[in-house]
């Protein structure tokens, strides 16, 4: 028996930004639409705080894509 | 003729990290809390001790008499397992071993001897050899007159008691009877009575005594005679644990859903073989150090998550501070299949039975990650990875 797997675990990303940190580009796609975007911000009180920039985009080719920012680690992730 | 092993101030010493962090510290075990502010004491050291704090005693009354006393958070989970490898130690010698509680255990020394020299002096010796810290040790022809001989000795020693069990026992003090839950309560009223050795308990008549305090009674005037019944070793069992790592203090929901995960788990695990479980210890590991334990046997030997989950999830309440790991262990297996179905099966059943086959041959086929169900964890948790898992199928 394997451990616990949990669903929906993040995996590293290559993604292009802007200065601003909007993603131009997640995994050589191009990003055509930005659907939303926020911040969780949780955990705050332990050893291992997660700061978090969601964003929500839609690629040129219509995929739907979440992507985040770990702003702890600087790490750009894919979640879905 | 039948040994006892003491090991002092056992949970104390897994507790604090081991033998050398008592020494020369007045420590105690923080006990369950009575009411708000006040709680009884564990184990204590010897340092704290010597300021006249004793297990049992209120917080508030221990910090009176020592106010450099340091507490010590139970940790029954590392005590457990600790007293586990020691039971298989001694286990390991050839020893049909009865665990009495953390830190007690007896056996009997026949059959022992032939395997280890010839006499009950080797035997012991190979038990010390065998354990990992000091013990005191000592033989005597019943159980309570070797425990009785055991708290008499001194560290690293051994005793024998060799004539009659109620000669050894005849001077020894009435206290002693405290070490058996049936006959502590007989105590306090039999040192009012003026009875303070086990010798004058005994020479009174049985039937008095039995009159006055029961089969409490009788049983502490057998013991004060020296008899006592053989110690019954305890069932091995293979260990079946299952852990289940939180994301964070959860609580609630999530901490039921949690168990629900662990359960499936532990029911999914092929060493169950299809038995069912008789007994079982839920663990959890405290965020504020420590840990918490509860032993649970179910009314009747089941296999059924939900019915399982029903009698664990209240438990979960009982945990003193919020948990980052939650385990669950078969303390004891049920017989296979054990569960009685309706006279009449209904057609639900009938395809229940038939997926748990199913579930079960394709187990067998392609291992115990073959069928497994999305199990929601935390919905409404604002990180995705938290909200869904993958847990063993079960119907």
């Amino acid at each position: 028996m394997t451990g616990p797997r949990r669903l929906f675990l993040p995996r590293a990303a290559r993604v292009r930004a802007t200065s601003g940190g909007t993603p131009l580009a997640v995994d050589g796609q191009s990003v055509a639409y930005v659907r939303e975007s926020w911040l969780v911000e949780d955990r705050w009180w332990t050893e291992q705080p997660l700061r978090r920039r969601y964003w929500e985009l839609v690629s040129e080719s219509g995929r739907d894509f979440v992507v985040f920012h770990d702003l702890a680690s600087g790490r750009w992730l894919r979640q879905r | 003729m039948i040994a006892c092993i003491l090991l002092p101030r056992f949970e104390l010493t897994v507790a604090a990290g081991g033998p050398e962090a008592l020494a020369g510290r007045a420590l105690a075990i923080a006990g369950e809390r009575r009411s708000a502010g006040s709680g009884l004491l564990g184990e204590t050291s010897g340092g704290a001790e010597a300021f006249g704090v004793r297990s049992g005693m209120p917080l508030s009354e221990a910090l009176a008499r020592c106010p450099t006393l340091e507490l010590v958070s139970a940790d029954p989970m590392a005590v457990a397992s600790a007293w586990e490898r020691t039971l298989r130690t001694l286990e390991q010698i050839g020893a049909g071993v009865e665990p009495e509680r953390p830190g007690l255990a007896c056996f009997a020394l026949d059959g022992l001897r032939g395997i280890h020299g010839g006499s009950d002096e080797l035997v012991l010796a190979a038990a010390r050899r065998a354990l990992d810290r000091p013990a005191r040790i000592a033989a005597a022809p019943t159980r309570f007159c070797a425990l009785a001989g055991a708290l008499a000795t001194r560290p690293r020693r051994t005793l024998i008691v060799r004539g009659s069990a109620r000669e050894y026992l005849a001077a020894l003090p009435i206290t002693l009877l405290r070490s058996r839950e049936r006959t502590a309560p007989l105590v306090g009223t039999l040192e009012r009575l003026g009875i303070a050795t086990l010798g004058e308990l005994a020479s009174l008549p049985r039937t008095a005594v039995a009159d006055r305090f029961g089969a409490a009674g009788i049983e502490g005037h057998r013991l004060a005679c020296g008899e006592d019944d053989p110690p019954r070793p305890r069932t091995v069992e293979e260990p079946l644990v299952e852990h289940f790592e939180l994301a964070e203090a959860a609580g609630g929901p999530a901490l039921e859903r949690a168990l629900g995960v662990l359960i499936d788990r532990l029911l999914a695990r092929p060493e169950r073989r299809g038995r069912t479980l008789r007994a079982a210890t839920l663990g959890a590991r405290l965020l504020d150090g420590g840990s918490w334990r509860t032993s649970v046997t179910f009314r009747e030997a089941l296999a059924a998550p939900r019915r399982m989950a029903l009698v664990l999830a209240p438990r979960l309440a009982l945990l003193p501070s919020p948990a980052d790991m939650l385990m669950l262990t078969v303390e004891r297996f049920g017989p296979a299949g054990g569960e009685q179905s309706a006279l009449f099966e209904q057609a639900d059943q009938q395809r229940r039975a038939r997926l748990r086959e199913a579930v079960s041959q394709m187990r067998i086929a392609a291992g115990a990650d073959a069928a497994l169900r999305i199990c929601r964890l935390e919905p409404d948790s604002r990180v995705p990875e938290r909200h869904m898992m993958l847990a063993p199928f079960e119907s």
